[in-house]
């Protein structure tokens, strides 16, 4: 039966408070009070940039995946392209300047995404299976590219884009805020991003609709893989060396972000803001269980059982909707 | 002493419902509502959309709980827990959208609450029981118990549907708009299965929106409003179509259709023609065109390949051939965008799986096509919230609702929005298909002035629909289809509805009927045609050999616009005289004695003549050939 009885005006205000983000904020705030009352660390300006320090990798490589999931699509291949691209710029700066080898590993990054996306929207192959594919693909050719060791002896002048600063915030802080901004911007206000949305809610009518469906299908794994080289080049920044295994496990970690962030993994829900607060929570989980000195094996524990209670508890609030 | 009134010789009610009632949080979607159903009964449940009738039905059938009333059957108080309870306790509901497991056998489906039942299943036995049950229904050899039931066509899925009641001794069965997706012939089946069902003794409801199946198959009417009984258990043949409208919308709404009135100086030129379209397999050879400010119909029977055709001229089917010209231009349309900066604009059929983006908001869903049709970075929609303010006005939709979800809104004002996605394009030309799908009748009258208020403006429209009496109210013009080819373009002027369900009809008949006119026109040397005439009026649908009657395919023409204008006035047993030509025209008809229109044979005057009564037996031979063969 369809519902006759229109919907109630909206206030603005009511809709923020309904809204998924902010019941997500919410639990990155109790989350953030239990941390500090548990440890008289957590709340220290040094940890804090600790937190944001450790969420640029997985922070960075989750607006790619926000991207992919928001069209219906998932990217199991970003940790090892994290690791492939890793060799590649190590690798590069042997032979070529900073300037040249940055730009050259992104695009090899944006290449491997491009093909994904080709095999998933042009030939209509499974995202899961396709990435699967790639993913292994990837980690096997960063084993060949480096020799099955790690690649140190980078150039020392590398690690300014993490070290200088600027009014205090170190760079990569500094990207990883403007990076979320830029994505929110282009999902919110850009036909593309609009597009995006659009495709991962319901393909056939976007298409109807005259939409470049192709095109924006493909690009957020193109977006995806750049991410991954992104992402790389600053943790290659810190620990000064190229590790073929780098970024193992990496995918799950920005898919449990994107999840907790309240993405479906349907498509055409979900929000760049949602995804910050996903990496938050899990930085914040990891780093307070650090502080408490809980054996880092328990993380998993920690962080499974937070995305099953945040998928639980959205459940629980759209039975509550669907019944009104 | 309901024992001593009119009612004595019916039998005692099976179910009671009194004062049920239905929250969903804030929304009272049934408020209190009456329904009794007796054994032995058809009753029709009616009200327009949002009436309460499906809520009503799926409480009856234990898919939801009522929040308030009582519900008494076969003597007892009725409580159930769920659709299971129902079914055990022999209550099934046939649903419009039918709850099989696609990739089941039909056998499998029909037992598949028996699946349930611990123990061993003997498949033979089961497939025993399963033909037997067919049989009953009158449709043993239809029915492949192996097939898997994604195969199936809607109809024969409605039938594993009553099948799997029956199965379970279902003494109550709700069939809810069962014939939504169905054909004619297949609705004439379906009522033929209801009618056995009901002098089994078995209590039916029937919840339509179509009042002359109403009138055709059931014996008493319950009507809702606003989720109140208005009427209660009232014989059918006591109340006029007027009666059950009235009660429906509380209001005489008069016609729903406001005629249009169209002089030669309204209508432009044309803007878009399609030829010899071909898209296998549903559209094998359409042609059509419009002009601007016309509102053209393409009348034909689902499954015709009408929307087939219109998804390949959008670019969402392959196409093998065919010209599509916009303003006399030839456009290569291969996908949507193309077609959207062609100018044309596409109101698909399924709303839900081609039109509506359900996480975007009703702003957002405006804005969709003109997104796709303007080459821009940022979305625009602040540029153009002028126009959608001014357009949103226009749907009765308040503009502070515009953030809102798609999903919270009826379907007759989802396609409102969906209409206005187009519109706000500004195309030169609209495809509608099935525009008025699941709406109800007050939304109806709205959205057909929307089209016709558009097509005023110089908008040329095309308007999909399988209900007849839509299309002869709403176009001017009408291309009837059948089976994928284009047979007649003709004024609606010039059409009935019982003449467009003729044109339409199937190929077998057609097929048949043209194979005849072959033969005839060549053992005899003569002009054979196939023709519906009604007093002067005629519309030839097929012709074979030298071209003496004047009649051509797909042409209406009066009597006197032919060659034997004589013969069409007398239509008598023997040959008619029409200056050097002689005409013998027979009648078809079918089991029910509807006419199928006339086989004419023309000949020249010096050809000799065959006897009358041997053409007669040979006419009436074909057309029980074709009664027995569907």
């Amino acid at each position: 039966m369809t519902d006759s009885t229109a919907p109630t005006r909206a206030n603005p205000l009511i809709g923020i408070l309904r809204s998924l983000e902010f019941r997500m904020f919410c639990l990155a705030l109790i989350l953030g009070i239990l941390l500090s009352l548990s440890s008289p660390f957590f709340l220290t300006e040094r940890n804090i940039f600790n937190i944001l320090d450790q969420s640029v990798v997985i922070g960075i490589v989750a607006v790619g995946m926000t991207f992919v999931i928001l069209t219906g699509g998932i990217d199991l291949s970003v940790g090892a392209v994290f690791g492939l691209t890793g060799i590649v710029l190590a690798q590069s700066l042997q032979i070529m300047p900073i300037p040249l080898a940055i730009p050259l590993a992104i695009a090899a990054g944006a290449t491997i995404g491009l093909l994904s996306g080709v095999l998933v929207a042009a030939f209509g192959l499974a995202p899961f299976v396709v990435t699967l594919g790639i993913m292994a693909i990837a980690r096997s050719l960063s084993f060949i590219f480096s020799g099955q060791r790690s690649i140190s002896g980078l150039p020392p002048d590398l690690d300014a884009i993490v070290y200088s600063t600027f009014l205090g915030i170190p760079a990569n802080v500094l990207f990883l805020i403007a990076l979320y901004i830029l994505a929110w911007a282009y999902l919110t206000y850009t036909k593309g991003g609009r597009t995006i949305y659009a495709v991962g809610s319901n393909m056939e009518a976007a298409q109807a609709a005259g939409l470049s469906t192709m095109f924006y299908s493909i690009l957020p794994y193109v977006i995806s893989g750049a991410l991954a080289a992104v992402a790389v080049t600053f943790s290659l920044a810190q620990v000064m060396s190229a590790d073929p295994m780098a970024g193992n496990g990496l995918e799950l970690d920005a898919i449990a972000a994107v999840v907790i962030g309240g993405a479906s993994l349907f498509g055409g829900r979900g929000s760049i803001v949602g995804t910050l607060l996903g990496v938050l929570i899990m930085v914040m989980i990891r780093n307070g269980l650090n502080l408490m000195g809980v054996s880092p094996f328990w993380q998993g524990t920690a962080i499974g059982t937070i995305i099953i209670l945040a998928l639980l508890a959205e459940r629980l609030v759209n039975w509550r909707a669907a019944r009104r | 002493m309901q024992g001593f009134d009119q009612q004595s010789s019916r039998a005692d009610p099976l179910m009671t419902a009194r004062k049920v009632s239905k929250s969903f949080g804030s929304t009272r979607a049934l408020n209190s509502a009456d329904l009794t159903l007796r054994p032995g009964e058809v009753v029709g449940l009616l009200g327009a959309n949002g009436a309460g009738k499906s809520t009503l039905s799926r409480i009856v059938s234990g898919h939801i709980a009522p929040t308030g009333g009582e519900i008494m059957f076969g003597g007892t108080p009725l409580t159930l827990g769920s659709a299971r309870d129902a079914l055990g306790r022999g209550i099934a509901l046939v649903a419009q959208e039918t709850s099989l497991a696609p990739d089941l056998s039909v056998l499998e489906n029909i037992f598949l609450p028996h699946l349930a039942t611990p123990g061993r299943l003997s498949f033979a036995k089961l497939r025993l029981r399963a033909s037997e049950l067919l049989r009953g229904l009158g449709h043993e050899h239809v029915l492949p118990l192996d097939a898997e039931v994604r195969v199936l066509s809607a109809a024969q899925r409605q039938l594993v549907e009553i099948a799997k009641a029956l199965a379970l001794d279902a003494r109550l069965v709700i069939f809810d708009e069962p014939t939504a997706s169905l054909s004619s012939t297949e609705v004439d089946r379906l009522f033929d299965i209801m009618t056995r069902l009901k002098d089994d003794g078995r209590a039916l409801a029937f919840v339509s929106h179509r009042l002359e199946e109403v009138f055709a198959i059931t014996d008493r009417v319950t009507i809702l409003r606003e989720g109140n009984t208005i009427i209660e258990d009232v014989a059918t043949g006591t109340l006029t179509q007027g009666d059950i409208i009235h009660a429906m919308v509380g209001r005489d709404i008069g016609t729903i259709h406001r005629p249009r009135t169209v002089t030669a100086a309204d209508i432009g030129e044309t803007v878009f023609e399609v030829r010899n379209l071909r898209a296998l397999p549903h559209v094998r050879d359409m042609s059509f065109s419009v002009r601007a400010g016309e509102i053209l119909g393409l009348g034909g029977l689902v499954g015709a390949g009408r929307s087939e055709a219109m998804e390949a001229i959008w670019g969402l089917r392959p196409r093998q051939s065919g010209v599509i010209q916009v303003r006399g231009k030839a456009v290569p349309l291969r996908r949507p965008a193309d077609a959207v900066h062609a100018g044309l604009g596409f109101v698909a059929e399924d709303r839900r799986a081609q039109s509506i983006v359900p996480d975007l908001s009703v702003r957002e869903n405006l804005m969709l096509a003109v997104m796709g049709k303007h080459r821009s970075f940022g979305h625009g929609y602040g540029r153009r919230a002028e126009k959608v303010a001014a357009l949103v006005a226009g749907l009765g939709l308040p503009a502070d609702r515009l953030d809102t979800s798609m999903m919270a809104y009826s379907g007759g004002m989802q396609q409102k929005i969906i209409i206005a996605r187009w519109l706000l394009t500004d195309p030169d030309i609209l495809i509608l298909d099935e525009p008025t799908k699941g709406v109800d009748i007050g939304t109806r009258a709205s959205i057909y002035r929307l089209l016709q208020d558009a097509a005023d403006a110089g908008l040329a429209v095309i308007v999909i629909s399988s209900d007849f009496e839509e299309l002869l109210g709403l176009a001017e013009r009408i291309v009837v289809v059948s089976d994928g080819v284009t047979i007649a373009d003709l004024p609606a002027a010039r059409l009935t509805e019982e003449k467009l369900t003729l044109l339409a009809a199937p190929r077998t008949s057609t097929l048949r009927n043209q194979a005849l006119l072959r033969r005839l026109a060549d053992e005899h040397g003569c002009d054979a045609t196939w023709t519906l005439i009604d007093g002067e009026e005629t519309i030839c649908l097929a012709q074979s050999g030298p071209p003496l009657s004047g009649l051509r395919p797909g042409i209406a023409a009066l009597a006197h616009e032919t060659s034997i204008p004589t013969a069409i006035r007398t239509r008598g047993a023997a040959y008619a005289e029409d200056e050097t030509r002689h005409t013998l025209l027979t009648q078809m008809t079918d089991r029910r004695g509807h006419d199928l229109g006339w086989i004419g044979l023309t000949f020249n005057a010096d050809t000799p003549l065959p006897m009358a009564d041997t053409i007669r037996s040979e006419v009436a031979a074909l057309t029980r050939a074709q009664e027995n063969a569907t």
